[in-house]
């Protein structure tokens, strides 16, 4: 019998890696080019200002960097204002960049008819969504709801009055709270020029009045812009159910086209699925010498297409130059967000076609085709053309494809979760539809709690010890863990997501996997579904009759990059859940951000962010502060 | 107080108990005194199968209780809890292990059973695998009122739901005069809590014994359990944290315990469940448990259920007695076509149980005929057989024999709540109609009871059961040209096949190669599966390639060949729910056949557990053989090593069962007159070889001019 400890090592995880760096003299010897790796190198050190984040280039006067001798900018902005400054212009661009996408969908929805490229898949959640709503849906026409619906959610970008819609969904005292704390999002577009407002030349400095305001500006990113690309993604794809997936480089075929979409707006992606299924299409591939078309994903668009159709995994974030270099990857098709400009370089040594689809994400090199919504299907269909004639240009002698690869089980949205839930009630004794089967096993100590974790991966911790590690530790301390993004992705090329991984489990979590039959890590989507786990958490506490802060769960960020890592920190800590982060933000600077950050932001919404950049001493005070909430709850 | 202190607390509560009576005991009886259970092969079979640890003597004991305080965790956790749950299980072994020190049989002359014996937890396979019984309950602690406990006890009997009784609601059950025993699936345990030793060792054996769980091997108990024993609890309120403990033991188990209990008690989903109300106790249970009651709606006034296949109706409660021997009685299933008969048509014709003298004998026919574009002729006595089954699942009806040596006994009981004639009927074509619906599409049953008519009625049935004779006679393993496999143990044996032929009945004694060849045509994906025989190997030992590939499939690789006809090449595999074992008697260069109703010693100083625990769970072990009793009179027994004339002993018992048979065989074969005669049993001999040796040449047995045996 394999032994689970053998292949969850991090040696493990990146060994697919490994095999294909190790090859590349022997079969790109006249190739030039570097990678994330040698760039990681070249920039060290790194900048100590940056890092800590005192240095202000707001203005024309600066850049302006804060020492023991210059403790002030030339405009006299103090070491806690220009941190904060910094952070909430992040939590700006992360909060644009979901909502954005968000936006984006929703215009998909408004395009959505019964003979387009886009179509309403999910009804019900439609016709549910409309009713939390208050549209109209008696006797009208379901594209008719749907396009009205997508001009309600449009409207919560830019409404000049009022706050968010789906702060509803929230516990009574969470939005009570919201409303008194004065963090309740107004319109998306309206917070985030607040911010840039706010930061400009000459405004805020006041450490508390930033933080609030980057608080709310989060809150607009994950209840309002991530929550409406989660909702109108899964009604017009279908919502997550139970699937069967497999992740890293072993997913490339090398007898096939192979297409890797890259990004995190799956509604091109979507097209492309469907294109690369058309029987002309397949056709045409098999009259190049394929024997057919295998589309893989990296980042957030894998998982939602992972999420939706099982479309496998290829490569997380860091390994998007990697799977380049196998040498059989035929076309590169990216949306939005966390694209390296280093694709067209690596992709130039190889027949690989780096194709560019968004204004928002265009590239010097790439070939770029912009997608109009309502023609996405026959754009869709040339890109795979595309693909098919690179695939005759594939040089054999450059190929290696490692043949490793992991199963795992995806698609916990809520409805499947709650499913599972039902699947262990008793129809004598039990509701059904309720999270008090979770609530349950939580009161009893079968399980200690659940952790969220997020988030990318960053070359400051070898890849995926922060996320696999950290699983590994909290799923024997039977806290169930809950996933998304590139940590859903580091646990998949573990095996944490397969069914099987209840053998790492404590015999609590293994007997709840046993009996609901759930693998221990749930894969709950991109990063824009971290809504998801936010209404989870809220549901949770509402099913219990408590509020967010006071269920034994807490949220973890591991080795988080981006900006929308930043805002998405935000919201959760303003939705009352902890949340350990495993990378410092740029904040240590100022021990008074730092300060208000970690410990008095508790006053605000009753959670606070932990930075520990060790991953076993992080996932000690995740398992501690679990036990703390149980204690707490006189459990 | 957590849930899981609350079990820390009640295990130590079981701990105190069992240190104390050790220690008293060893002071009593000395520490080399023996400590054993009767009739197993296991030990102390939950410390066995737990800790691999062979309970001989009370000092045994004291190792053991070291190795179980090594389980007694105290962390917060369900795993600790779980540990602390199956220690209180071991520690309550040990409780109950000083008892039988004292005392072998510490139970006799009280309503309880103690220990169940190896036999009795072998007998349990099949029911178990066919769905007669279809789940087991630990009814824990008086359920809050006589009445509430009496309702409990029967419905989970008439639902095929096997009754363990610990503790209180024994006396509640004896007060209210449920009958209880073995046969009638209703087990009162002990009206101790530690009795719950027993229940869980049964458990522990079945892993053993048909799953082949290395003792020790405490992952595989746990996962054999969980996975394959389909076993509950019901403890009823207040909850004692020993009961809680013992809760805890179950639950690592996988048996989820449902209580009324409300206070300190935690939901746990599928695990501990609360149901305050009693009446809904049963179906909560079953859900809890994934069980699907297997339901027959008849409309007759009493209860139909397999539970009551081991009733026995005594003669001071016969209203009509149906004994083919005195009377002419018989029973008779007929092929029809489809146009001939008319569907759950019921005649009868003659005098009614109200026309007929109380505790008299009564003549009956029962015809059943059957039309079905899928019936065949061969499944005729597949069916008839099944009527057997069927009646004597009726409350108040006991049914032996078969055809027209037939004795029916309808009770006062039954006769009083209503029962008549044409309720046989009922019962005949509910039950093979919703058992054989792929087969049978029109079914009648003609029953008469007009004695003058019964003599030629009579005489026609002998016709059909002669020509059946013949067509049997002339069945052989050459004549046909399909085998059939069958896997139906697989639910809880799951590396075993058995392979079915005319001449070699499976080793249960319940599948015989026309039940196959029924089994296939009712589901052609079931358990049963035709095997060819085209490819031979070796006709002497009876093994074919293609019955390689299928014990190689079924067997999912654990098993790359098996012999027919061979006991020691590539013996066939046993679940363990084996009626016999055959062994080697090397003085002799014969064997001895041991059945499993019989408990003493063999010549070669094994009981039948002992010997039955070589094999089973589908391991090849040359020298061991399971196999039914039906299969001793075949030409095919042992066809390898020389045929019946292997056979040196057998228990008087199974002599006489198999005697006629086994002579017409011999006769055949060798041309041997009275060979039974020759065979020993446990009158001349039991453990001692040298006199059934004396007896063995005294009588000439024809194994002293064989070769050796050799492996």
């Amino acid at each position: 019998m394999r032994t689970w400890e053998d292949f969850t090592t991090i040696e493990d995880v990146g060994a697919a890696t490994k095999q294909v760096l190790d090859s590349l003299e022997s079969r790109c010897s006249g190739c030039e080019f570097e990678l994330w790796e040698d760039r990681w190198k070249a920039q060290q050190p790194q900048c100590k200002f940056g890092l800590e984040g005192v240095c202000c280039s707001l203005c024309g006067m600066g850049p302006c960097r804060i020492t023991p001798k210059a403790p002030r900018g030339i405009c006299g902005a103090e070491a806690a204002g220009i941190v904060g400054r910094n952070v909430m212009r992040m939590v700006a661009s992360g909060t644009a960049s979901h909502s954005d996408h968000g936006r984006h969908i929703c215009h998909v929805m408004h395009s959505a008819s019964p003979d387009g490229p886009y179509r309403i898949t999910d009804e019900k959640k439609l016709l549910a969504l409309a009713a939390e709503w208050e549209v109209e849906t008696e006797g009208c026409d379901i594209y008719d709801i749907a396009h009205e619906v997508a001009l309600v959610g449009l409207d919560d970008y830019g409404k000049p009055f009022g706050t968010a819609r789906y702060l509803t969904r929230a516990t009574k005292e969470r939005q009570e709270l919201w409303d008194r704390e004065g963090i309740a999002p107004r319109a998306i577009d309206r917070e985030i020029a607040t911010c840039m407002h706010m930061t400009h030349m000459g405004n805020s400095t006041k450490p508390e009045a930033l933080l609030r305001q980057a608080m709310r500006t989060g809150m607009a990113d994950g209840w309002v812009g991530s929550m409406m690309a989660t909702d109108f993604t899964d009604i017009l794809f279908g919502t997550p159910i139970e699937r069967i997936t497999e992740g890293n480089l072993g997913c490339i075929e090398i007898d096939k086209v192979n297409i890797v979409v890259h990004g995190h707006d799956p509604a091109m992606s979507e097209m492309i699925a469907v294109a690369a299924d058309q029987k002309d299409i397949l056709e045409y591939a098999r009259s190049k010498g394929a024997a057919g078309i295998n589309i893989t994903g990296i980042c957030c668009t894998a998982n939602e297409v992972t999420m939706r159709h099982g479309i496998r995994i290829s490569a997380s974030f860091l390994q998007q130059e990697h799977v380049i270099l196998t040498g059989a990857v035929e076309a590169m098709v990216v949306d939005v967000q966390c694209v390296f400009p280093s694709i067209t370089p690596i992709s130039k040594c190889f027949h690989t076609k780096f194709i560019t689809t968004s204004e928002i994400c265009q590239i010097p090199g790439a070939i770029h085709v912009q997608i109009d919504d309502e023609k996405a299907l026959d754009q869709a269909r040339e890109i795979v053309r595309m693909a098919c004639d690179a695939f005759a240009e594939r040089d054999p002698n450059k190929v290696f494809i490692p043949a490793i690869k992991h199963h795992g089980t995806v698609g916990f949205s809520l409805e499947t979760i709650l499913k599972k839930l039902d699947g262990v009630t008793n129809s004598f004794v039990d509701e059904r539809q309720t999270y008090k089967p979770l609530i349950d096993c939580i009161k009893s100590g079968v399980l200690r709690g659940a952790v969220a974790m997020a988030g990318c991966n960053n070359p400051k911790i070898p890849t995926a010890y922060g996320h696999v590690e950290i699983m590994k530790e909290c799923i024997k301390n039977d806290i169930i863990v809950i996933a998304s993004g590139c940590a859903a992705q580091s646990a998949l090329k573990a095996g944490l997501l397969s069914k099987e991984a209840k053998e790492l489990a404590g015999a609590g979590l293994r007997r709840v996997c046993d009996l609901a039959d759930i693998p221990p890590i749930l894969h709950m989507g991109a990063c824009v579904d971290i809504s998801r786990m936010m209404l989870l958490a809220n549901r949770i506490a509402m099913d219990w009759g408590i509020d967010v802060p006071q269920v034994p769960v807490v949220a973890c960020a591991a080795e988080w990059m981006s900006e929308k890592a930043v805002a998405i920190g935000h919201y959760v800590i303003s939705t009352g859940i902890d949340t350990f982060l495993g990378v410092s933000p740029p904040v240590s600077g100022s021990p008074e951000m730092y300060k208000l950050l970690t410990e008095d932001v508790k006053n605000i919404c009753g959670a606070t962010f932990t930075i520990e950049t060790d991953p076993d001493k992080l996932v000690k005070a995740i398992v501690n502060r679990v036990e703390e909430k149980r204690v707490e709850l006189g459990l | 107080m957590s849930l899981f202190d609350r079990v820390f607390s009640g295990a130590d509560v079981m701990l105190s108990v069992a240190e104390d009576q050790l220690a008293t005991a060893v002071n009593d009886l000395g520490g080399d005194a023996h400590v054993t259970f009767p009739n197993t092969a296991y030990f102390l079979s939950c410390i066995y199968a737990f800790l691999a640890k062979e309970v001989r003597t009370l000092d045994d004991l004291n190792e053991a209780l070291k190795a179980i305080k090594e389980l007694l965790g105290r962390e917060q956790k369900l795993g600790d809890a779980f540990s602390n749950g199956i220690a209180t299980a071991l520690l309550a072994e040990v409780i109950e292990g000083v008892k039988y020190a004292y005392n072998p049989a510490p139970y006799e002359g009280t309503p309880c059973h103690g220990h169940m014996t190896d036999a009795e937890v072998r007998a349990l396979g099949v029911p178990l695998v066919t769905g007669d019984i279809c789940g087991v309950v630990v009814l824990a602690n008086p359920a809050p009122t006589v009445a509430e406990a009496v309702d409990l006890i029967k419905d989970y009997q008439r639902r095929g739901v096997y009754v363990f009784l610990l503790g209180g609601i024994i006396g509640q059950a004896v007060e209210a005069g449920i009958q209880m025993g073995v046969d009638l699936r209703v087990v009162p345990v002990s009206n101790d809590g530690w009795g719950v030793a027993h229940i869980i060792s049964v458990v522990a054996r079945a892993a053993m014994i048909f799953g082949a769980v290395k003792a020790g091997d405490f992952e595989a108990v746990v996962d054999y359990a969980f996975h394959r024993v389909p076993a509950f609890v019901n403890a009823f309120g207040p909850l004692e944290d020993i009961v809680v403990a013992i809760g805890a033991g179950a639950i690592a188990l996988g048996f989820p315990v449902i209580t009324n209990e409300t206070k300190n008690v935690w939901s746990v989903p599928k695990s501990l469940i609360v149901q305050t109300d009693l009446a809904k106790m049963v179906d909560t249970s079953l859900e809890a448990r994934n069980i699907k009651v297997k339901i027959t709606n008849i409309d007759i006034p009493v209860s139909v259920s397999s539970a009551f296949e081991g009733e026995i109706i005594r003669k001071a409660q016969v209203h009509a007695d149906i004994y083919g021997a005195r009377v002419n009685a018989f029973e008779l299933v007929r092929t029809k076509d489809l146009h001939e008969i008319e569907d759950h048509a019921i005649t009868v014709d003659g005098p009614d149980l109200d026309a007929v003298e109380v505790g008299a004998f009564m003549p009956i026919g029962i015809i059943v005929d059957i039309a079905g574009k899928n019936m065949q002729e061969d499944f005729e006595p597949v069916f008839e057989r099944k009527i057997h089954q069927f009646l004597n699942m009726v409350e108040g009806i006991m049914h032996t024999g078969q055809r027209d040596m037939i004795r029916i006994r309808i009770s006062k009981d039954a006769y009083a709540a209503g029962f008549r004639i044409k309720h046989i009927g009922e019962v005949l074509y509910a039950k093979l109609k919703s058992d054989f619906e792929a087969i049978i599409d029109k079914l009648q049953v003609s029953i008469i009871t007009d004695p003058a008519k019964l003599e030629a009625l009579r005489a026609d049935a002998n016709k059909f059961y002669d020509k059946r004779d013949e067509r049997l006679a002339s069945l052989t393993d050459e004549s046909v040209d399909t085998f059939y496999n069958c896997i139906l143990c697989q639910s809880f044996s799951p590396s075993h096949v058995c392979v079915v032929t005319p001449e070699r009945l499976g080793l249960c004694g319940a599948v015989s190669w026309f039940d196959g060849k029924a089994t296939y045509e009712l589901d052609p994906n079931g358990p049963c599966q035709p095997v060819t025989k085209n490819k031979l190997l070796d006709e002497r030992v009876g093994s074919w390639e293609d019955v390689n590939e299928a014990v190689k499939k079924h067997s999912h690789g654990a098993l790359d060949k098996v012999t027919l006809y061979s006991i020691l090449v590539d013996p066939m595999t046993s679940c363990g729910c084996f009626e016999c074992i055959c062994g080697i008697e090397p003085t002799s260069n014969g064997v001895v056949i041991v059945n499993r109703e019989h408990s003493g010693f063999t010549p070669i100083g094994m009981t039948f557990s002992e010997m039955a625990s070589e094999t089973g769970g589908g391991v090849q072990t040359p020298g061991f053989m399971g196999h039914g009793k039906h299969f001793i009179a075949s030409k095919k027994f042992l066809k390898a090593e020389g045929g019946i004339k292997r056979i040196v002993w057998m228990p008087k018992a199974l002599k006489e069962m198999v005697h006629d048979r086994l002579n017409a065989t011999a006769k055949t074969l060798y041309d041997i007159d009275d060979f039974c005669s020759m065979i020993a049993d446990e009158t001349i001999a039991e453990e001692d070889p040298s006199a059934m040796m004396t007896f063995l040449s005294d009588k000439k047995h024809p194994v002293l001019e064989m070769d050796p045996l050799e492996y």
